[in-house]
């Protein structure tokens, strides 16, 4: 039994009164009677030619391939969905593709709307995350991804909440319960009031810095500021590590729900509206978003994926 | 006489002619109508239910209206202008409506594509 709710993902389209996806076939809407004459047709010929191959070939090597046939699929290159970018799948699925551990370093991008939020899902492979204080430099090219992580405070421009570069302690604050923490390379996105982790990554040289948390264990986790604005955040989906933003002004609370609906079990906030980074895609291309401001305050800290 | 859509519940029914249709959304449980005179209707179905009467109850007439991800159905009909970078999809008739909705880049190539196609 098909659910037509769930039979349709966000980046297909159908013709409704159609099985078929939208062809062109589908959308001028062969009559019925030409379509049934068509099936039998091809089931005709399908039926011939397996025949006469068989025949060719020989009963048992027929079999043989046949009992194999799933197994076609190039290795190098494989050819799934003719390479459609199909955005959100079951929640329980990785959304982005398997990328062999020997290939250069890229962001994978995929876009997609979740209760008409429009979202665009930037996926790293084969990189590594850091943090950053201060300008990001733009012509390194081992940089993947950056955009911007804590905030800085309007009165003294010092960072908010505890933060951990490279094993220093920089701020220890604790106004905002979200945290994510790189720990010999393992990434833990979550939300408490005092977290052991921050102490972990300080003695081992790893990363620690806090932002409001957007989605906890799966649920959804209201924040006071209702205004909206371009929201960005740094999510764990089932262990898939990703950064979402929205290219619509979002309250909070609707954007927290959309990371719900994607399959998201922890998030946290990233600066967001015009803040300024850059992905770099599997061709090399590179993408901006936000506006690029100089100068810029000295804690100005960002989020970096490098390269492995 | 042409066909029209008929939405029934227990204690009401709304009963429109497709070409009146712009597009209807996902909200949760329930679908939004929207009417070419500007009306929005709540409907107590699901996106996916109305689909299925639309099929049902409009036959060759169905294939007017696109399924779009999850959340939309339109009326081809009123297909304007498509932007895939911005996500963008403005139906209209040119001429008393124009309304803007957001679909994911993906399927909105895939409807140019379609649309392109058809006139080949």
């Amino acid at each position: 039994m098909t659910h037509p709710e769930t039979d349709i993902q966000d980046d297909e389209i159908r013709v409704i009164g159609h099985e078929d996806r939208a062809t062109p076939e589908a959308a001028f809407g062969l009559r019925p009677s030409r379509r049934v004459w068509g099936w039998v047709a091809a089931i005709v010929a399908a039926v011939a030619a397996a025949l006469l191959g068989w025949a060719m070939w020989g009963g048992v090597r027929a079999v043989d391939e046949a009992a194999h046939e799933g197994e076609e699929i190039g290795y190098f290159e494989p050819e799934a969905g003719g390479g459609a970018v199909d955005t959100v799948r079951r929640a329980c699925e990785p959304l982005g593709r398997e990328v062999d551990s020997l290939a250069a370093g890229f962001i994978e991008v995929r876009d997609t709307t979740v209760n008409d939020i429009p979202l665009r899902i930037c996926i790293p492979h084969n990189a590594e995350l850091t943090l950053h204080v201060g300008p990001v430099d733009r012509r390194d090219p081992g940089i993947l991804y950056a955009a911007q992580a804590a905030d800085i405070r309007r009165d003294n421009r010092k960072i908010v909440g505890a933060f951990v570069l490279r094993g220093e302690p920089l701020a220890w604050g604790l106004s905002k319960k979200g945290y994510c923490a790189v720990v010999d390379g393992r990434i833990t996105i979550g939300v408490a009031d005092n977290s052991p982790l921050f102490e972990q990554a300080t003695e081992r040289g790893g990363y620690f810095f806090r932002q409001y948390p957007l989605v906890s264990d799966g649920r959804l986790v209201e924040n006071e500021p209702k205004n909206k604005s371009i929201r960005r955040a740094l999510c764990d989906r089932q262990g898939e590590i990703m950064m979402v933003d929205c290219s619509t002004p979002e309250s909070f609370h609707d954007f927290a729900q959309a990371l719900v609906d994607l399959g998201v079990v922890n998030a946290i906030y990233l600066v967001g509206s015009t803040s300024y980074g850059w992905w770099v895609g599997e061709e090399g291309e590179r993408q901006e978003f936000g506006v690029e401001r100089s100068p810029i305050p000295k804690n100005t800290s960002y989020i970096v994926w490098r390269r492995r | 006489m042409a066909k029209h859509l008929l939405i029934t519940t227990s204690n009401d029914l709304v009963r429109i002619a497709p070409d009146r249709i712009v597009y209807l959304s996902s909200d949760g449980n329930y679908s939004t109508l929207v009417q070419a005179d500007g009306e929005m209707r709540m409907l107590s179905y699901q996106l996916g239910q109305i689909e299925k009467l639309i099929a049902s109850q409009l036959g060759a007439e169905g294939k007017y209206f696109i399924r779009i991800g999850k959340s939309l159905i339109i009326n081809r009909s009123y297909i304007y202008y498509i932007n895939v970078p911005k996500q963008k999809l403005v139906l209209s008739d040119t001429a008393s409506f124009s309304l803007t909705v957001t679909a994911s880049r993906e399927a909105l190539k895939q409807l140019k594509e379609l649309l392109e196609k058809e006139i080949q």
